[in-house]
């Protein structure tokens, strides 16, 4: 039944535009809200420790062909010594993190406070959208689809009829709030919020972070194979040099 | 390390500057970016935009940062209290400031009294224990009262935790030097190198270090790394082109009974030999006799 509706251009002045409209405020809100509520976040001494390990261990293995062999290979047992190098965590201390970072009670405060600042504006704004913007056709979606999509994208609409291009304004809503993070990312600089998705995947994959990294620290430089670069460069000088007296 | 082009730049705005010609700003903001230690132009200049309050108000928040600038500057030519003022002004906008305590502790630092700058240090770490520029000031302070084993002891303690810190590295490397601890003035290069492999000054040095722990396999890894430093620089560094020179003779010296062929790079100090000829015609030609008779009695 592929007949075209005719939406009223009011449709469009009032509710499209002033919906993506309230939406960018109250994300700028949030942003300005975070910033005055995030609370200074004092380094843990001992993950600077191991993001300055990290460091080393990347520098050792990228620049492993410059430095003569023997030292080289000091430095490797330095670091990926059974008993105590600095890149080897014991199989227990790994599962230990992400429980310590639970029960932690600064950490847990404050993903408590991101977590309310990111659910209360959404729970807010999608109670509005439904009270006020339910019942009607909102636009058309230019690209067909299947019937799957109806019980999702037209939920105020009761008829069964109208095609699944035509959406109601809750559809609307969610295409905003996943589509103006590029917006946002525009007008408040990188550093913004707004991003519910990526802060969600960031909180499940923290708790392993240092101990994962330092594992596959470890893991490249038990690979690298020293290959010492300078006696090519003593032929390489001998080439600078006569081109330069020549 | 600053570059060529920011190092004329420099230049060029000093002169700017020094001749009258305005740019006051820029010049110090250049300064304060690229961290060189111009402290009696940047106490002169900085004054001069401070004292003038159309200029001062004309900078806005960045007035704060050059206090702090001025401060500092003034502590290096002991202009004590320019500096004193300074830090009071800094004092009343940020009563609760980790950056003006610190200037605080340099300024006693600055007056000698190193038992109160150093409980200033220690209060402020206590609140702060990762902060690494008072770490640095502590070494610092165990230095200039001579006590350069507590210096190295500090240090080498400050390293533990900030082992990516390549500044850090290299005076260490300077301090074991100063001390004629090479081996361990040679590991220090080597972290250097590692961070940073494409800087000459860093396998130069760790090659002066090798050739001075002299040895057999040390002079071979030396001559090395002077080569590479060679490559590097395009065969511009002398001191390198000496290097080369210098290595080769205590090689022969050193293996003169037996029979080791220097195979892999039979006309490099000749090469190296012809080329500082060369610079030396074009630089210094009044020094050339004095160049090609030591280079004769080392080739002998």
């Amino acid at each position: 039944m592929a007949e075209d509706l005719v939406l009223d251009t009011a449709i469009r002045d009032w509710v499209l535009i002033p919906l993506s409209v309230v939406m960018v405020l109250i994300g700028i809100l949030r942003y300005f809200v975070s910033k005055l509520m995030r609370s200074f976040q004092v380094p843990d001494p001992k993950i600077v420790k191991e993001g300055q390990v990290i460091v080393r261990a990347r520098n050792l293995r990228a620049a492993a062909n410059f430095i003569p062999p023997k030292s080289f290979r000091s430095r490797r047992v330095y670091f990926s010594n059974e008993e105590n190098g600095l890149l080897f965590v014991p199989k227990g201390q790994a599962q230990n993190a992400q429980a310590q970072m639970f029960s932690d009670p600064n950490m847990a405060m404050d993903m408590m406070k991101k977590n309310l600042s990111m659910i209360i504006p959404q729970t807010l704004t999608f109670a509005w959208v439904n009270f006020f913007f339910s019942g009607f056709v909102a636009a058309k979606i230019p690209f067909p689809l299947t019937q799957r999509f109806r019980s999702m994208l037209q939920n105020g609409i009761d008829l069964s009829t109208v095609d699944v291009s035509y959406v109601s304004s809750r559809s609307w809503y969610f295409l905003n709030l996943f589509g103006l993070r590029g917006l946002f990312s525009l007008i408040l600089g990188e550093e913004n919020a707004t991003d519910d998705t990526q802060r969600m995947m960031q909180m499940s994959g923290f708790g392993f972070d240092p101990s994962k990294s330092l594992g596959a620290e470890k893991d490249g430089l038990d690979i690298v194979q020293h290959e010492w670069a300078l006696p090519k460069f003593e032929h390489r000088a001998e080439a600078v040099l006569k081109k330069l007296v020549s | 390390m600053v570059s060529k082009t920011e190092e004329t730049q420099l230049n060029r705005l000093e002169n700017q500057v020094d001749n009258g010609g305005g740019g006051a700003w820029e010049y110090l903001c250049l300064v304060r970016k690229l961290k060189v230690r111009r402290s009696e132009k940047v106490l002169k200049y900085g004054l001069s935009i401070l004292n003038d309050s159309r200029k001062r108000s004309a900078l806005g928040p960045e007035e704060w940062t050059l206090y702090e600038q001025v401060a500092i500057a003034a502590m290096d030519c002991q202009c004590l209290d320019v500096a004193k003022d300074c830090i009071k002004v800094l004092q009343k906008k940020f009563p609760e400031s980790k950056r003006v305590g610190r200037l605080n502790g340099m300024l006693l630092e600055a007056k000698g009294s190193w038992a109160e700058a150093e409980k200033a240090y220690s209060s402020l770490l206590e609140d702060n224990p990762l902060d690494q520029v008072i770490h640095k000031r502590r070494v610092a302070m165990a230095k200039a009262q001579g006590n350069i084993s507590g210096a190295i002891e500090l240090l080498n303690k400050y390293l533990e935790i900030f082992m990516a810190d390549h500044e850090a590295w290299r005076e260490l490397a300077e301090i074991y030097i100063s001390l004629q601890m090479y081996k361990q003035a040679a590991f220090c290069y080597e972290e250097l190198i590692l961070s940073q492999p494409t800087v000459p000054m860093h396998h130069l040095a760790y090659a002066d270090v090798l050739y001075t722990l002299s040895g057999l396999e040390n002079l071979q890894t030396a001559k090395k790394y002077y080569a590479s430093t060679i490559d590097l620089t395009g065969g511009k560094n002398t001191r390198a082109l000496f290097g080369i020179c210098l290595c080769t003779s205590a090689i022969a010296q050193v293996s003169k009974g037996r029979n080791k062929e220097d195979k892999e790079s039979p006309e490099l100090h000749s090469l190296a030999a012809t080329a500082l000829e060369k610079d030396y015609k074009q630089r210094a030609s009044d020094k050339l006799g004095l160049l090609t008779s030591a280079l004769r009695s080392l080739k002998t």
